[in-house]
């Protein structure tokens, strides 16, 4: 079978199960909290439930819809099921795939890139359920080292050591825009301090700014040539 | 009820689901090695992606355990272990979780407030809430796919594409936005440029950067390219060293 061929056919099987994936594990989320409900003997209160969508449920709906649009591009068909489906995109799977695709030097929209990435979130995702696995099973004894008092900030602090090294790793790619944009953010948080508890609700102006500003780059770089 | 919400029948339900997509992340784990020796990959640079991916979650994740030992106290352990195994983040869980609690009038999210009602109508909201991702994946992930690789086969024939720009762009701004966070939280987390925030999130992602810096020059200038593998998980231990320290 020639290459063509053969990548036709795995992208449509990659999508069969992808789709009987998320619909079984939804299936599986939704269905939990009835069955869990039947088994202590009451059900969810689905006024409640419709009241608390509303008052939270809507930001990450939109927050859904965006992440979508952006990151399905970025993981491919694998990787976008596979992430949708094991959740935490921004802190680790969204990096862990872009640090792959570094390794491996692939390009954006290739079929090598929608390898590695679906390689990498299933092998990130894997890391995190046999993490959890045994941190759940060996919860009672890793507890008090796990919270012990000497330990706490190291992982309160998880994400800034995560940014660090990323903003390393980017900036240097393209000095200006890092500069315009680091600037920009700054200010904004100091002038405006309220906004710096809801930081992740900021990526989106801060990634538009900046992808606005590299396709203006790009496009002047295109009419110079 | 925190007895009721550690029991076996919880673990089951849970642990089952979370077998489940381990299940199928091993199928796709599988297929995409595979596929990848089949279009001809090299086999050292896939083993390096998969061994660099594993390192690099691995600090993440014990990040992501202290997220269900924190929740293990109000909603028992198994429900935050299937969460954060299977769809959840941890900024978000708690999140949700406490607004449902407040719908079914808890006054905190805690265990010695809640009803096996509560509990259900928690559960149900924090999935409900963050379903979304997968839906649209499951409608729209093959046209938005399609729709995309048709565009850029079009621009493709006249000029360099955006794509690559776009990625890193947006990595940029993404970055820019927390660092930003940090050093506003410091000038004016506790007023208007009164430099009395927290310093702690800055010397850390200064730390983790110049940790970062060091690897990329090995890696680059001195041909230590198996350093890569590691360089993020030990640059961001070397951050959250620099915590400890502070």
């Amino acid at each position: 079978m020639d290459r063509k061929n053969y990548l036709e056919k795995y992208d449509r099987t990659t999508h069969l199960i992808g789709r009987a994936a998320s619909a079984i594990t939804l299936f599986l989320l939704i269905g939990a909290p009835f069955l869990i409900g039947f088994l202590l003997g009451a059900l969810p209160d689905l006024s409640a439930a419709a009241k608390g969508f509303l008052s939270v449920g809507i930001i990450w709906t939109v927050s859904s819809v965006v992440e979508f649009l952006v990151y399905t591009p970025m993981l491919g068909a694998g990787g976008g099921y596979l992430a949708f489906i094991t959740g935490n995109l921004i802190n680790m799977k969204i990096p862990c795939a872009m640090n792959a695709r570094e390794i491996a030097g692939t390009q954006a929209g290739t079929p090598e890139n929608e390898i590695i990435s679906t390689l990498s979130i299933a092998a990130s995702s894997l890391t995190t359920i046999v993490v959890l696995a045994l941190g759940v099973l060996l919860m009672a004894p890793l507890q008090p080292l796990l919270q012990s008092e000497a330990l706490q900030p190291a992982f309160a602090n998880v994400v800034p050591a995560l940014f660090g090294a990323m903003a390393y790793q980017y900036f240097r790619r393209n000095l200006k825009l890092a500069c315009v944009s680091l600037v920009m953010m700054t200010l904004l948080f100091i002038f405006v301090p309220s906004l710096i508890s809801q930081t992740s609700m900021m990526i989106l102006p801060s990634g538009a700014v900046t992808i606005g500003l590299a396709y203006l780059a790009w496009r002047r770089k295109g009419k110079q040539a | 009820m925190i007895s009721q919400l550690n029991s076996i029948p919880l673990y089951l339900i849970c642990g089952g689901i979370i077998a489940f997509v381990a299940a199928v992340c091993i199928i796709f784990m599988v297929r995409s090695y595979k596929a990848g020796i089949a279009i001809g990959m090299d086999p050292s640079k896939l083993k390096r992606a998969l061994t660099s991916s594993i390192t690099f979650s691995i600090l993440p994740a014990v990040g992501i355990l202290l997220g269900v030992i924190a929740l293990s106290g109000s909603l028992g352990t198994p429900w935050p272990w299937l969460r954060l195994s299977v769809i959840g983040a941890l900024h978000y869980e708690t999140q949700v979780a406490q607004a449902a609690a407040e719908q079914v009038g808890l006054k905190t999210l805690s265990a010695a407030e809640m009803t096996p009602s509560a509990f259900a109508t928690i559960a149900l909201l924090m999935s409900v809430c963050i379903m979304w991702g997968m839906i649209l994946s499951f409608f729209f992930n093959k046209g938005y796919l399609k729709r995309l690789s048709g565009k850029k086969q079009e621009s493709s024939s006249s000029k360099p594409g955006f794509g690559d720009s776009a990625m890193t762009a947006m990595f940029i701004g993404l970055v820019s936005a927390y660092i930003g966070s940090y050093i506003g939280g410091f000038v004016s987390g506790k007023g208007n440029f009164t430099f009395q925030g927290d310093l702690t999130p800055i010397i850390v992602a200064a730390v983790s950067a110049l940790c970062m810096s060091g690897f990329i020059y090995l890696s680059e200038k001195k041909k230590m390219v198996w350093l890569e593998s590691f360089s993020i998980a030990a640059s961001m231990l070397a951050g959250m060293l620099a915590a400890v320290l502070l």
